[in-house]
């Protein structure tokens, strides 16, 4: 099956231009980390900065362009990965090994059309 | 045959089966559902000849077919090929005669512990597909609409077969994770029954599904210690049903219980599994509680003193590997009995009131201290705040007289 793995971490921690040394830290991290998945990862990367977030609503069909993500909260979405992996219980061993800053949460979806 | 001996029949073989088809075919849906279809199937076929000897073997191999028919419906409802192609593969597969029924109840139970699945469902999931209860028994066990209910069920299905939750027994590395959440999803679903003292309620059936769920799971995995103490703790606490409640109908505490009315069977096969458990790991939290249990259970007559310091010793114990405030509550119990009134009093006022403010025990054991203790004022509001928070009739009641007696 394939998964979207979402990252969501508190985006403040990176800095605005995602240049830190804990942005750098982490980077660093995630790129060790795709080279131990190998043919595992089908996609993935990191997102930019919230405040770069274009948003297009949709009400009643009519459609009208937001600065700003979706939903705000304290954690964002920050990069994602698109892995391949037999059921949920090779995703969730996958998924708890993305690096990750102290505070945060992976998102395990399935994608709707299998793998 | 009446119509409640086939469904006994029925239930008996259900847990075996639906895990059995479950696992064959990684569809919850499909082996419940091919499981009524052989039931209603049963109840024509067998209505003038009575069951064949084998009725489960018979009803097993009638849902197996009639889930391979099912499959096929799927694809030329839905021009699915790769159903077609299981179909063909499990029909190569189709138990015969004397093909007999595989055990897949672990990979079930485990499968509805998930803990992706919700937490409030697990235990409804585990009781209808492995107990075979009926969707209006678990709700009125879980006090819920059968509506309610069912969506929950159907909604942890869902998530089952869309998240890809595998139908493995996990390896031993993902053990601590995925056994806790079968125990403690065991210990909610037994909790429930146990609150009802009188035995009386809808939960009265539940309880002998809570003693045959934890002997499967100590007989499935016989190297864990936990599996042999949740089996323990469940028995020593059934055997004591009878003498829970008096001919008032009103509760009676452990101390007050008459050891007489204890059922002695369940005790003996009690000690059993708390003695595989102790040998495999004696210091682990359940282990220590079914202790405590064993050693309420081997008072033998109302004459002996309670064994409140050996009691006291265990939950000292049980305090160096769970300090929460659940020990602590039931250790000031004792400490009352051993040390006095004033020091288990002490205790109780260290503990975070907040995360208690709605825990029926928390409130009726402080009245009890305050009421000995002559504090009748606060012993009153503490009754009040228990008898607020009480849903039982046989707590009521004694909550009620205790409450009478601190006025007379």
């Amino acid at each position: 099956m394939q998964y979207m793995l979402l990252i969501y971490e508190d985006e403040r921690i990176y800095g605005p231009d995602r240049e830190s040394p804990a942005a750098r830290e982490r980077r660093a991290q995630h790129i060790a980390y795709s080279r131990e998945l190998g043919p595992t990862r089908l996609a993935g990367s990191g997102l930019k900065d919230s405040t770069a977030t274009t948003t297009i609503r949709t009400a009643a069909g009519k459609q009208t362009i937001h600065d700003g993500p979706f939903a705000e909260s304290r954690e964002q979405l920050g990069g994602y990965y698109l892995i391949d992996a037999p059921d949920l219980d090779a995703a969730i061993a996958i998924a708890k090994k993305v690096p990750l800053a102290q505070n945060g949460a992976v998102e395990i979806r399935p994608l709707l059309v299998p793998g | 045959m009446t119509g409640a001996a086939l469904d006994l029949v029925f239930r008996e073989a259900s847990g075996r089966i639906v895990a059995a088809l479950a696992s064959r075919f990684h569809d919850l849906d499909l082996a419940e559902d091919s499981f009524a279809d052989a039931c209603a199937r049963a109840l024509e076929a067998w209505s003038h000849e009575g069951p064949p000897r084998d009725a489960a073997a018979w009803l097993y191999r009638t849902a197996y077919r009639s889930a391979i028919d099912m499959l096929r419906r799927r694809r030329t409802e839905q021009r699915f090929a790769p159903e077609l192609q299981r179909a063909a593969i499990e029909e190569q597969n189709m138990p015969d005669e004397w093909t007999p029924i595989p055990d897949e109840r672990l990979r079930l139970i485990f499968v509805c512990c998930h803990p992706a699945v919700a937490p409030d469902a697990r235990a409804a999931l585990t009781l209808r597909l492995v107990c075979g209860l009926s969707t209006r028994e678990i709700a009125r066990a879980f006090l819920l609409t059968e509506p309610t209910l069912a969506q929950r069920l159907i909604r942890a299905k869902r998530k089952i077969a869309e998240a890809g939750v595998s139908f493995e027994v996990p390896g031993p590395e993902a053990w601590p994770e995925r056994l806790d959440a079968v125990l403690s999803t065991i210990e909610i679903a037994y909790g429930r029954a146990h609150e009802d003292a009188a035995g009386s309620g809808p939960h009265f059936n539940y309880a002998a599904e809570m003693l045959e769920v934890t002997r499967v799971l100590a007989e499935l995995l016989p190297r864990e210690a936990q599996t042999a103490a949740i089996a323990a703790i469940v028995r020593f606490a059934e055997a004591r049903r009878p003498a829970r409640v008096d001919a008032h109908g009103m509760m009676v505490p452990l101390a007050d219980q008459d050891p007489a009315a204890w059922v002695e069977s369940l005790i003996v096969e009690a000690r059993g599994y708390l003695e595989r458990a102790i040998s495999l790991q004696p210091r682990s939290p359940r282990v220590l509680q079914a202790g405590i249990h064993a050693a309420w259970c081997a008072r033998q007559t109302l004459a002996d003193p309670p064994p409140w310091s050996e009691i006291l010793a265990l939950y000292d114990q049980l305090l160096t590997v769970r300090d929460d405030a659940i020990v602590r509550l039931n250790r000031a119990v004792a400490l009352a009995q051993v040390r006095g009134v004033d020091a288990a009093l002490a205790q109780i006022a260290s503990l975070a009131y907040e995360s208690l403010a709605d825990f029926l025990p928390y409130h009726a054991v402080r009245a009890d201290l305050l009421c000995r203790a002559a504090r009748r004022d606060e012993a009153r509001l503490a009754y009040d705040a228990a008898l607020a928070l009480v849903t039982t009739s046989a707590e009521r009641l004694w909550l009620e007289r205790q409450r009478a007696a601190l006025t007379e």
